[in-house]
């Protein structure tokens, strides 16, 4: 009987550990970890899903804008994303809908960005130094002046 | 001897005794291990879910790779600038970033004035430059990554198609991994105190579409394929190209590889 008593009691205290485990790994264990690895496989899922994509491309832009998107793929600009100049097409567009008016920058810096003359550009890219650029043209000094008073944007010069 | 002799006799009264009459240590060492097999069965098996991680997408169909070509980049920044605005990249931290190197043969100079976003101003160096050119960088989800290992609560992990992603909601914003990196492609986010890094834009490459910053990339600098699609373009590149990785002498096997890459870059 002493001895059934101690089995008792042993099985007991192991049956409570065991349980105190598996309910507190149960809490403390995400739900998907470990499916594939030592990770929260809902994760790959939440990331999927985490919004819906901003940019939509050159293409989006073309069933509105058909006459500017046609100039464009016609031109030097050809790989020239509108929405490196302008935004991405979630502030414009939602749900098909027009919701805000897409910024256009006419500054001179749009397009200093790409095409100001730096160290570091391929030699073959256009590149301009702006007064040097002016002084050729015989277009006075710069003061004042913008790239798109004598460039179009969406087909520039070559 | 003395000792020996006490430790055999030990040895040969131990199993005479438990064949008799298992005592408390035998009964309790028993009863441990079967708590341990227990436990195994029972944590064994947590809850079965099906392989595809979402409708119409099977991650073991892809896997990615990202090639840079660095003679085409003419530092315009539109991809960091594409970036943020996908990813919510806050400002003055980066998913990726443009570096310039100045180099000549008395010394080299490298500047990334915001990431690149703002585009390049002139730049003055104390020495005769020889060449310049632009470098993109971004995370490299490596094969064999050191950001990965040192996440101490699984956090991080790298995905069946190639990616290396960071869970949000495990991070607890130790940074570690953000030390890891040997190339600064994590950070650790300013409101959210997790750490923070490039996806490739897991939620556009998922659908179909390209990075925001290849979506944006004027000049081809960027290009992002699929390693499991035959005729792939980077694919087709990295198998017959001279591609080199960054800082391939730490083994971490890369997946964002550069074309003409100079010995200048880190």
């Amino acid at each position: 009987m002493e001895h059934a008593r101690h089995v008792f009691r042993a099985v007991l205290v192991l049956v409570v550990a065991l349980a105190a485990v598996s309910i507190g790994r149960g809490f403390l264990v995400p739900r998907s970890y470990g499916l594939h690895g030592p990770y929260r496989y809902d994760n790959v899922k939440e990331q999927m899903a985490v919004r819906a994509p901003r940019h939509g491309g050159a293409a989006s832009c073309a069933p509105c804008h058909a006459e500017k998107a046609a100039k464009r793929t016609a031109g030097a600009h050809r790989n020239v994303s509108c929405e490196i100049c302008h935004a991405p097409l979630s502030r414009h567009v939602a749900e098909g809908k027009r919701t805000e008016a897409m910024p256009i920058d006419r500054s001179y810096l749009l397009c200093a960005r790409c095409h100001r003359k730096v160290l570091g550009r391929p030699e073959k890219f256009p590149q301009v130094a702006l007064e040097q650029h002016l002084s050729e043209m015989g277009a006075g000094p710069a003061e004042g002046k913008v790239c798109l008073d004598c460039h179009d944007p969406h087909s520039p010069k070559p | 001897m003395d000792a020996d002799n006490t430790r055999s006799a030990c040895l040969a009264a131990e199993p005479a005794e438990a064949a008799n009459d298992p005592g408390r240590r035998d009964f309790l060492k028993g009863a441990l291990r079967l708590a341990g097999g227990a436990y195994v069965f029972f944590a064994g098996g947590p809850l079965a879910e099906g392989e595809v991680p979402g409708e119409g997408y099977d991650w073991t169909e892809h896997r990615y790779a990202y090639l840079i070509d660095t003679e085409k980049c003419i530092g315009c920044g539109s991809c960091a600038r594409a970036c943020a605005a996908e990813n919510d990249v806050p400002d003055g931290f980066f998913r990726t970033w443009i570096e310039r190197y100045v180099v000549g043969v008395e010394g080299s100079h490298v500047d990334s004035p915001n990431g690149g976003k703002d585009g390049f101003p002139p730049v003055q160096v104390g020495f005769e430059a020889t060449k310049s050119f632009f470098v993109p960088k971004l995370c490299n989800h490596c094969k064999e990554t050191p950001c990965i290992q040192v996440c101490p609560v699984g956090a991080s992990y790298r995905t069946k198609d190639g990616l290396v992603l960071v869970d949000g909601e495990r991070c607890i914003g130790c940074a570690y991994c953000v030390q890891a990196c040997p190339y600064g492609s994590r950070y650790l986010h300013p409101v959210k105190h997790t750490a923070d890094k490039c996806t490739w834009c897991y939620h556009r490459v998922t659908k179909g579409l390209r990075p925001a910053c290849v979506e944006v990339c004027p000049t081809g600098t960027r290009m992002f394929g699929d390693m499991k699609r035959e005729n792939d373009p980077v694919r087709l590149a990295i198998e017959h190209e001279r591609v080199s990785v960054l800082q391939g002498h730490l083994r971490t096997e890369p997946q964002t590889y550069y074309l003409h890459l100079d010995k200048e870059v880190r």
